[in-house]
């Protein structure tokens, strides 16, 4: 693991390397180079199977996502994570890996970040006309309340409206 | 990756001529399998285009877990691949105890590879079953839910729930597993073989389900790999990768265990992996029955498991790690873990950041039924509209580890 980590620092220079409790060597990369890092990592560096995408909303009043990419290479059997930050684009990878087709729309849907160039960008969980998106840490939790005779004076009767959690927390 | 994937997008491919039809499969239709839609255009019978709509089992799981603690979120895990709960409870499981470093006692370990390899065998008994009733033949469903039943009992006796067992928790199991279960298990395994016979002698020769299956919904090695497809259907393709074999995880790599490969990739290479992982599974889980050892199923670390009642009443030390265990659940340190394994579908990971809270800040399910069914479009466009239900049933995904 330690040998992979050295061949990582010499491909990635001037980036940032860490290697969290998992083992799994990170590389962060500034959004501007995510697609050629995408593209050293896939090809030059044989990490040929695109695992997974997500996202963590970091809550910050910059660079608020930061987007998790995972590789895993055939050969040598191990798994490596890119991570890059944006406020709310990113360039898509699709016409590199086609896998990552549906991650991305995932992400757009559930978090609001903007793919570049996406053949179809649309939602993917949620339905087309649904506002927001779920999975910012900013959005409350919502749920709709069960009637109850006891709960009744908190949030009224049978067809009451109650938008979220937040109003009654 | 091969250099030229645009194939793989779609809507990119040629467009007929002719007027197409468009025809809305799901999202309630018997063949599939949950809650999918599919909007397919026809050209006569020939599927010109396909593209999947998914969905409607989304329920919010990975925002419900920023709201549990740890162990809560265990519950969650179950009811996002329901055909391998115990797999998903592993898999979250391991996550978290790579975050905190915890150690397993020996015990633990073997009855959870016991209890994921029989998961494995009662979802891809269930894989047979659905891909032979999709097909047109009811019997072998009938045959293989008798199998699944007696699996359905054992774990309705070990955590006394049938399906959502949440019995794999961080730390180790929620109790031990009483001798006499062990033993049942024990004759259920041997008579095991003998019925993976039957269903082979229903289906693998039977000329309808072989004019059904071969050569239809072909996949090959390259393309696989470039849609992230993982699991059985990535091994129908002849890759033989398999996380267990790859990145060992609960003492995989001291059992002996062959990896079944396809060399066409089409429905019928799928069925036959299947098959052949199921007596895979069958060895495996007699290895493990034969390492069993006395012990303890819990770990020592009473930061991540409450200590033993009778400890409570002697020591004060042992009162306060119950009360902060209660009230706060456990505390991994900030940061982050994936661990990658094999689900009956491919490869399952639970992707957990931590802020050193009770609570996670993210939880994220690698579910490899969501990559897997990116696949379906390769799979029919070119192909019989008739032949669509073989290709979803030869995927076997669940939708609700694909939609979460």
């Amino acid at each position: 693991m330690t040998a992979n980590v050295e061949t990582l620092r010499s491909a990635f220079a001037s980036a940032e390397i860490g290697l969290p409790a998992d083992g799994i060597p990170t590389i962060r990369v500034p959004l501007v180079e995510l697609t050629s890092a995408v593209q050293r990592v896939t090809r030059d560096l044989g990490f040929n199977r695109f695992v997974d995408l997500t996202a963590i909303d970091r809550l910050t009043s910059e660079e608020r996502f930061e987007l998790v990419y995972l590789f895993y290479s055939m050969q040598r059997h191990t798994w490596l994570r890119l991570k890059t930050r944006t406020d709310s684009e990113a360039p898509s990878i699709t016409e590199q890996i086609p896998g990552a087709n549906w991650y991305e729309r995932e992400v757009w849907d559930l978090f609001g970040v903007r793919f570049e160039g996406h053949p179809e960008l649309r939602r993917i969980m949620l339905p087309d006309d649904w506002q927001g998106h779920p999975l910012r840490r900013s959005e409350p939790l919502g749920f709709e309340p069960v009637d109850f005779t006891v709960t009744r004076d908190v949030y009224g009767g049978v067809g009451s409206q109650v938008s979220g959690l937040g109003e009654h927390a | 990756m091969t250099a030229d994937t645009r194939h793989l997008i779609p809507g990119t491919s040629e467009r007929s001529e002719r007027e197409l039809l468009t025809v809305n499969m799901g999202p309630q239709h018997p063949s599939t399998h949950g809650v999918l839609r599919l909007e397919l255009r026809l050209d006569g019978e020939v599927v010109v285009h396909c593209r999947p709509v998914i969905g409607y089992l989304h329920t919010g799981i990975e925002k419900t877990f920023e709201a549990k603690t740890y162990v809560q979120g265990v519950v969650l895990t179950d009811r996002m691949d329901y055909l391998n709960p115990l797999g998903n409870n592993l898999a979250y499981a391991l996550s978290i105890e790579k975050l905190i470093g915890c150690e397993i006692p020996e015990r633990a370990t073997v009855l959870r590879v016991l209890l994921a390899e029989l998961t494995r065998i009662a979802s891809h008994l269930m894989f047979v079953g659905s891909i032979a009733l999709d097909l047109g033949a009811s019997s072998p469903f009938l045959y293989v839910w008798r199998e699944r039943e007696k699996i359905l009992d054992f774990f309705e006796r070990i955590s006394g729930v049938r399906m959502m067992t949440s019995f794999i928790r961080p730390g180790g199991l929620v109790r031990d597993i009483e001798p006499a279960i062990v033993s049942d298990i024990s004759r259920f395994i041997d008579e095991m073989p003998a019925y993976i016979d039957s269903y082979e002698e229903l289906l693998t020769a039977n000329p309808i389900f072989r004019e059904r299956t071969e050569g239809i919904g072909g996949l090959s090695a390259d393309d696989a790999l470039a849609l992230a497809v993982t699991g059985p259907t990535l091994r129908a393709s002849s890759v033989d990768f398999d996380v267990r074999k790859s990145n060992p995880y609960c003492g995989y790599e001291t059992y002996d265990f062959a990896i079944p490969t396809g060399t066409v990739g089409d429905c019928y290479d799928r069925y036959l992996v299947r098959v052949a992982e199921m007596r895979e599974s069958v060895k495996i889980c007699r290895q493990a029955l034969d390492r069993l050892t006395e012990g303890s199923v819990r770990t020592e670390d009473r930061k991540v498991m409450p200590p033993p009642r009778e400890e409570l009443a002697k020591s004060m030390e042992a009162v306060i790690h119950h009360f902060k265990l209660w009230t706060e659940g456990i505390k991994p340190p900030p940061g982050e873990a994936y661990v990658g394994v094999e689900s009956p579908r491919g490869e399952l990971g639970f992707f957990v950041v931590s802020d050193g809270t009770g609570r996670p800040i993210r939880v994220h399910e690698r579910a490899p039924s969501f990559a897997n069914l990116q696949a379906l479009p390769k799979l029919t466009e070119g192909g019989m509209v008739a032949d669509v239900v073989a290709c979803i049933a030869s995927l076997d995904p669940i939708l609700g580890e694909v939609d979460r």
